[in-house]
């Protein structure tokens, strides 16, 4: 009864920002775009052929390549689109979901209520997360309809990207709301979330050059250091390339043509370093992004359950 | 019969023992109350700015942690779960989310309080009625005037039927016609035999519904008691008459009276010279109207306990 009038609250709370629409109109923009497109034997259709690109990169003798549609919409649209711009915006739109709980006035009625404090801010963290649940399965959904009736490819393993996308969310989430409980301001909420993340995408990308450039391996400490790095932060972008292995998407380098040999090179591990990453256990990488964020949220309960508001 | 039973079968409602507070950078609110609250009783809570009312609600309703605190909340230790959710609360300067309804959150609030779904769908309709707020019910909050959303709130603290209802500052916010409605709601609660425990700087508000009161004063319990126990002490006493004194008004002086126009006013409680000045009276040929004895009001005994030394122990 607590836990749904908790998440209603926040569901609430999400529909009655701006924002919220607003991204809802931009997944329908995207999709929309979309169905605007067609794949012939040997081009492209924009517009429903008032623009056209030749290339035979999507068809095959057999027809539409679906692992390579699969890479443009989970590589190409949901990756930007969604897992880039729809996570900055949420974690702006959700940044004031805790300051406002604990806002002085709000906060004494709800902790007034037989309800533990841990528990409370437990349901509000899952409720704030609400929104991006359902920006995601809008987008997502949305998607997967006009690829599946527009271009006849179906792609069930698409959808696993919908929870992928909302852990990718709540490992940064978790940052915005320790910082928004304990500072009580959205500013600093979103710019140290932002931040985080660009200090797990350091992280992860510095790791990555060590596998594309194993030269870099003979600096032994410096090696170890950024695999230990990888191994405590979240792994964001190892999720994406859950999402395209279950996906069943191609690799988007196949749109690379490479032009001397040092690019081919280039390609080739990189290539290397994808199928790599892309072998990592599922189970390891979202068991320890979710121990990252078990902590995080941890220290955030006990500081919330010792403070007087 | 178990200890336990025993236990919630006292006659406090509240019984606070003890009760200290200080806050980080050593400010202490609360140095050691001790409040009593009977069952069904409306006790007021008063004292100025700082005096700690506001953190003795807090710690009931456990959104302050004591740094020391003894007693109970309905027969059972503070912050016990399940008495909580027979305590309604409406805080002092509240913000309700403006994006709900004032039905939606009269069920949030509820839902919190685990006040099952069918006892809200019925609560709900009768307490906006109560609060004259039915026709704004389904308007967002972020419409209504200050004194809707105080109505709003004092419906919330309503919503789980509550044994006991804990109210900060009620009032604020509300017309003349509004202060009268809670002031009916209180007395109705009463009648119910619910328990009101109330914060108020509105003395006079306070006067005219509380049965006990208790007066904080930096951070300890400086009165406490019935209204009657605390004004029993008479002031002074009022001679009202009708004719010319002339050279008696002397006499009278003379027996410590303040002579004014048809009035002679004595300080303190020597009844014996006021009936002697009776006797000048008439010797002075004027009819004697009334003898009033005046007693202390409670803002009267609220500036006398706040310029004088609160008692560390309370007042049992």
């Amino acid at each position: 009864m607590q836990f749904w009038a908790i998440i209603i609250d926040s569901f609430r709370e999400s529909k009655d920002r701006k924002i919220f629409w607003v991204m809802l109109l931009l997944s329908s923009v995207v999709a929309a775009a979309m169905f605007c497109v067609s794949f012939q034997p040997g081009r492209v259709d924009i517009m429903f052929g008032m623009w056209t690109i030749e290339t035979s990169a999507f068809t095959s003798a057999d027809g539409l390549r679906a692992d390579r549609l699969a890479a443009v919409i989970i590589d190409g649209i949901m990756d930007h689109v969604l897992g880039f711009v729809g996570i900055v915006l949420s974690v702006i739109a959700t940044a004031n979901f805790i300051p406002n709980f604990v806002e002085r006035g709000t906060v004494d009625l709800v902790l007034s209520k037989p309800i533990p404090r841990w528990r409370l801010l437990l349901y509000r963290y899952l409720g704030a997360m609400s929104f991006l649940g359902v920006q995601t399965a809008f987008f997502v959904v949305l998607t997967f309809l006009v690829a599946g009736v527009r271009w006849n490819v179906w792609l069930p393993g698409y959808l696993l990207s919908i929870p992928l996308i909302i852990l990718l969310f709540s490992f940064l989430y978790c940052i915005s709301a320790l910082v928004g409980l304990i500072t009580r301001s959205t500013i600093t909420a979103i710019l140290l979330t932002l931040l985080g993340w660009v200090i797990i995408a350091g992280v992860q990308s510095l790791d990555d050059m060590f596998v594309l450039y194993p030269d870099w391996q003979k600096s032994e400490a410096a090696y170890h250091t950024a695999r230990t790095a990888r191994w405590i932060v979240p792994k964001t972008s190892d999720m994406t390339r859950l999402a395209k292995r279950w996906g069943h998407a191609t690799n988007f380098l196949f749109l690379v043509e490479p032009e001397t040999t040092k690019d081919r090179e280039l390609v080739q591990r990189a290539e290397k370093q994808e199928a790599q990453r892309a072998a990592m256990n599922p189970v390891v990488i979202i068991g320890s992004s979710l121990l990252f964020e078990v902590c995080v949220v941890l220290i955030a309960m006990f500081k919330f359950s010792r403070t007087d508001y | 019969m178990t200890a336990l039973a025993i236990t919630e079968m006292t006659n406090w409602a509240v019984d606070l023992i003890d009760v200290r507070k200080t806050y980080r950078g050593r400010v202490q609110a609360l140095k050691g109350v001790n409040i009593q609250v009977g069952r069904g009783e409306i006790f007021g809570l008063l004292g100025p700015n700082g005096a700690g009312k506001t953190t003795l609600v807090k710690i009931m309703m456990t959104v302050v942690k004591p740094t020391r605190a003894f007693g109970t909340i309905l027969g059972r230790p503070l912050g016990h779960r399940g008495k909580l959710a027979r305590v309604g609360y409406l805080p002092e300067s509240h913000r309700f989310p403006g994006y709900l309804t004032g039905a939606q959150l009269l069920d949030y609030y509820a839902a919190l309080a685990k006040v099952p779904l069918a006892k809200r769908k019925a609560n709900a309709p009768r307490l906006l009625d109560r609060v004259s707020m039915t026709a704004w019910a389904n308007t967002r909050i972020d419409r209504y005037s200050k004194g809707m959303i105080q109505r709003l709130g004092i419906a919330q603290a309503l919503m789980n039927d509550p044994e006991l209802v804990v109210l900060d500052e009620p009032t604020d916010g509300l017309d003349p016609v509004g202060r009268r409605d809670v002031r009916q709601l209180l007395l109705e609660l009463k009648s119910k035999g619910t328990t009101v425990l109330l914060n108020s700087h509105l003395l006079s508000e306070l006067e005219m519904v509380c049965d006990r009161v208790s007066i904080l004063v930096d951070g300890l319990v400086a009165r406490q008691g019935t209204l009657s126990e605390l004004t029993e002490r008479t002031l002074e006493y009022r001679v009202h008459f009708k004719g010319q004194v002339g050279a008696e008004g002397e006499k009278l002086r003379a027996l410590g009276g303040h002579l004014d126009g048809d009035v002679v006013t004595f300080p303190g409680r020597d009844v014996g010279k006021v009936n002697a000045a009776i006797d000048v009276l008439r010797g002075a040929g004027v009819l004697i109207e009334s003898v009033q004895p005046r007693k202390l009001s409670l803002e009267e005994i609220f500036v006398e306990a706040m310029t004088a030394k609160p008692n560390p122990r309370g007042a049992r």
